[in-house]
């Protein structure tokens, strides 16, 4: 099965992870299995918010099989308090609430871990959970961001003072208020994006394994970096880092859920230590869905200075984000909202302030484009501009987009647009979809009464984001990675990065073997060992530029040292060397050629001497170069039938600028899976909560998620890139489908219900709510 | 605990259960083979598909001890050796999957609609899919690897694509 090309990287090479998984010999983490091996399951709480007045596990201790009980209270005994180990990974200050890993005093979700129990089965640490009994007194739910700004609100926090986890301070760049003085029109939006979550076909888990002979930790991991989970684990058991071994294999799916660890994992931890024996934790679906965590719920009260021509001269924007319990990650986001709102666009005034909240549902978590919503709002806002000036969305965005010059345009709120190319996509978008041809067949429909629609909406990604004075282009900083030449002759590069989908062992490797000159199977990328890697971990799409960099420089010196190794065998100098196809020759002389793998083979095996260094191992370092912007621009045709209020997706096209590619079959899938979740995420999900704060969406039956027949084919056109660094173009892409998906979908759908004057203030649009607006528009008119 | 006798990917495998345990748990737990997944363990994500005497079945449906007699073929069983089958080559070539989670499901659920219609098309395809969640793919290269497999086992080898 060697797979061999001229070139690897540019190509859409055969991933080398897929023999595993097509034939069932992938290895995630519950299929791990340790001698004595236990098994953990949580009880949780069935109120959304109450005191906790007392717990007894006395009848679960009891039962056969069952090894131990802890509830809140023991777990805190057992770990160390502090902060939220993401918060802290992130540098965060400010204000955080207090909580145990476990509820002890109070619950304050829906399905918040009051007791752990082990046991010899799953099953029977499911009946021992049914054992425990916990005895609350309920306290007033706070079910939305409206009750939890209501000061007379009891505060889930008691070291908060109140349901306030954050205030983002009102800014303003240019002149906000002479850009509204100069408007001809001013509008006023109410916009809401509703709760939804990532939903990883795998949920959160673990095999915490700790040895009391050697005081080790050894931790088998869901996660989105190895050393994230390693810091959480040090931080909250109190363990010396040395002692903590954190593995992982391969990863059901994440989309941001999983970048720490989470409190269970570290429950888990906790109970294996006191056991002395491995204990495993498998979320199962009802837990993931309740408890794991959500995203989005964010409401925006936009106010927009416009000319009569369609220019947008100023925003003024109120962003009110619902954090749910246990507030990390929700409490961080108005910053990156902010500095992306402008997006691509001329925009030369805008307000922002925020205000994240708590409430009791599950907690904010980061979800593919956590701040996704700045899209959401700025291409809505366009379009609804756009209806009531009689424009069309290409052209008011034609009017409104910056187009590249020389020097780039800056974002109103600091970053410069460096090689953005979204006037061309959006051109190009707007000749695949043939809008004149579009608008005929839309009103010919029409008349059959069948009603179609066409939307455009366009992004831009900060993956990384353009070089700045002060440091790295990737707001991450450094990526790096260690490279050596093993003794068998195979390049390895050992990555922080922890994929989960996204094949960075085929793209690397795609990558190296390009720079090295060695076939594809002749690298091997190792990841998910704390004891291996660098730091990193995978997410905000920093993988294309920061790993794909660090792997192409640190390729190029592994190769210069190897180089000046043969040198001295081959009694020639380094300059005179090459090498190609897996062969190390004097450049001009094909004779003399003489193999990696035996070049390999020789520094193993002996001593050479003082001056020869036949340690063929580097360590590299990435800043992500020049940086840039990924982005493009989407445009979708749906059909609504107004009678069911069911919306079916016609078309889907995508012209997409990422830079240089390097897998396309890679690229595109990571854009395919992004538009669906946003398409899944307007059409049908919804991460719903009654006003008591019970979750109404436990089971697939209410988490509606897309299917085969809901997501259609997905054109996508790549544009021919601005390069701005001499060798590292690649560009992040993990992310953009997700963030314009959903604009891109509602604007159609708008669009489609224009005979009714519909107008659209929201992101979820099931059937029912169709229907619901189609009447209050006709009862309106 | 009862005993049970199943054949699983063509060998005779005996053992106890208890009578609440899911197939898809015996079979990952008791008989090792971890290839078979659990997404939902309620019968609509479709990865713990296995083929139980011809027909695909979710494994996190049926109890083990239902399972007692019948003939079960898992992921594992598609291919001799840690090789792949028509349908598992014609996947990677498309660049199927992602995360993999999903993938035992969509290659089982897939290899029993091509056994009793080799000539499906794409609409057909994703109707017999549609009980599959993958949550990475947006279902393209899923749907395109099975076309694709269609599309050789219907040519005679050596024939081109
Ligand atoms: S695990 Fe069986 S259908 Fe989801
Ligand atoms: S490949 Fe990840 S769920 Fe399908």
């Amino acid at each position: 099965m060697a797979i061999v090309a001229e070139r690897y990287t540019g190509a859409s090479i055969r991933r080398s992870e897929d023999p595993r998984i097509l034939t069932g010999a992938g290895r995630y983490v519950d299929d791990v299995k340790l001698p004595g091996m236990l098994h953990a399951a949580f009880v949780r709480s069935p109120l959304a918010h109450a005191q906790v007045r007392s717990i007894d596990v006395s009848a679960a201790r009891d039962l056969p099989g069952v090894v131990a009980v802890f509830t809140g209270a023991e777990i805190e005994d057992m770990t160390v308090p502090g902060p939220d180990p993401l918060v802290a990974f992130f540098g965060d200050t400010g204000p955080t609430p207090e909580f145990t890993l476990l509820a002890t005093d109070k619950v304050r979700l829906v399905g918040d871990p009051v007791a752990i129990v082990v046991a010899e089965s799953r099953y029977l640490a499911e009946d021992g959970c049914d054992l425990v009994e916990v005895e609350y007194d309920e306290l007033a739910p706070v079910a939305s961001a409206a009750a939890a700004l209501d000061p007379a609100s009891p505060p889930l926090f008691a070291n908060l003072g109140s349901n306030i986890a954050r205030e983002h301070p009102r800014a303003e760049f240019g002149d906000v208020a002479a850009a509204f003085a100069q408007a001809d029109r001013v509008f006023d939006f109410h916009i809401d994006v509703h709760r939804h979550q990532n939903v990883p076909m795998e949920g959160r888990g673990c095999v915490a394994s700790y040895d009391p002979q050697t005081a080790v930790m050894t931790f088998y991991a869901a996660t989105q970096g190895v050393h994230v989970t390693k810091m959480g684990i040090v931080m909250r058991l109190g363990i010396e880092p040395d002692k903590v071994h954190v593995l992982a294999g391969d990863i059901g799916g994440s989309f941001g859920l999983k970048i720490g660890v989470s409190r269970e994992e570290l429950a888990a931890a906790a109970a294996s230590r006191a056991v002395a024996r491995p204990v495993k934790w498998t979320e199962d679906r009802g837990e993931n869905l309740t408890a794991s965590g959500q995203a989005r719920e964010e409401s925006f009260d936009v106010r927009a200075a416009v000319s009569n021509d369609g220019d947008l001269l100023g925003l003024d924007v109120r962003m009110v984000v619902d954090t749910g319990s246990y507030p990390s990650m929700g409490a961080m986001l108005a910053g990156i909202v902010q500095a992306m709102l402008p997006g691509p666009y001329k925009l030369a005034a805008m307000g922002f302030e925020a205000t994240a909240v708590t409430t009791n549902k599950a907690p904010y978590v980061a979800y593919r484009g956590p701040w996704a919503s700045e899209t959401f709002v700025r291409e809505r806002v366009l379009d609804l501009i756009a209806h009531e000036l009689g424009l069309d969305p290409v052209e008011i965005r034609r009017r409104n987009i910056a187009p590249r010059t020389e020097p780039p345009a800056v974002m109103v709120t600091g970053r410069p647009l460096v090689g953005v190319t979204t006037m061309e996509s959006l051109e190009r978008v707007a000749e695949l979809a043939d809008f004149p041809a579009f608008r005929r067949r839309q009103a010919a429909a029409r008349i059959e009464g069948r009603h179609l629609g066409i939307g455009v909406a366009t992004f831009i990604e900060a993956a990384p984001g353009p070089r700045s004075q002060d440091g790295p282009s990737d707001p991450e900083g450094m990526e790096a990675m260690r490279l050596r030449l093993d003794g068998d002759g195979v390049v390895v590069l050992f990555t922080g990065q922890m994929p989960h989908g996204q094949s960075h062992q085929t793209t690397l490797a795609q990558i190296a073997a390009d720079e090295f000159g060695v076939p594809f199977d002749q690298v091997r990328v190792v990841v998910g060992d704390s004891d291996l890697v660098p730091f990193g971990l995978t997410g905000g799409s920093r993988f294309a530029t920061m790993t794909g960099g660090v792997a192409l420089h640190g390729t190029r010196q592994l190769k210069a040292k190897v180089l000046d190794f043969a040198s001295h065998l081959m009694e020639v100098s380094a300059q005179d060397l090459q090498i190609t196809d897996g062969n190390i020759w004097v450049r001009g002389d094909p004779e003399s050629a003489i193999a990696v793998t035996e070049i390999a083979r020789q520094a193993a095996s002996g001593d050479f001497g003082p001056g020869v260094d036949a340690n063929l191992e580097v360590e590299a370092a990435y800043d992500g170069g020049a940086g840039g912007w990924s982005g493009g621009t989407h445009c979708a045709i749906v059909e609504v039938d107004v009678e069911t209020g069911l919306v079916s997706v016609e078309r889907y096209i995508v012209t997409e600028d990422c830079g240089a590619l390097i897998n396309p079959a890679v690229v595109e899938g990571q854009i395919r899976g992004g538009v669906a979740q946003g398409i899944g995420a307007v059409l049908l999900e919804r991460s719903a909560y009654d006003e008591f704060g019970n979750f109404q969406s436990a089971t697939f039956m209410d988490y509606l998620m897309p299917t085969a027949c809901d997501i259609p084919r997905i054109e996508i056109e790549h544009l021919e890139t601005v390069p701005l660094d001499a060798d590292v173009n690649f560009r992040g892409v993990g992310e953009g489908g997700m963030i314009v998906a959903p604009p891109t979908i509602v604007n159609a759908i708008e669009d489609a219900l224009s005979p009714f004057g519909v107008r659209i203030y929201e992101q979820h649009l099931p059937p029912a709510r169709i229907l619901e607006l189609i009447s209050m528009a006709r009862r309106a008119s | 605990m009862v005993d049970i006798t199943l054949t699983v990917n063509g060998a005779i495998r005996t053992g106890s259960a208890e009578a609440r345990k899911t197939l898809a748990d015996y079979l990952r737990d008791d008989l090792e083979l971890t290839g078979t997944h659990v997404g939902c363990e309620h019968g609509v994500c479709g990865a713990c598909t296995v083929i139980v005497d011809g027909l695909p079945v979710r494994s996190c449906l049926m109890l083990a001890v239902q399972a007692a007699g019948s003939e079960v073929t898992t992921i594992e069983g598609l291919a001799p050796d840690g090789g792949l089958g028509p349908l598992q080559q014609a996947m990677w070539d498309s660049h199927s999957f992602q995360c993999g989670f999903c993938t035992p499901g969509f290659v089982m659920q897939a290899t029993a609609l091509l056994s009793h219609h080799p000539d499906a098309d794409e609409q057909q395809i994703r109707e017999a899919l549609s009980g599959n969640i993958c949550r990475c793919t947006g279902y393209q290269s899923i749907i395109d690897g099975v076309l694709l497999a269609a599309r050789r086992l219907r040519q005679p080898a050596g024939q081109g694509e």
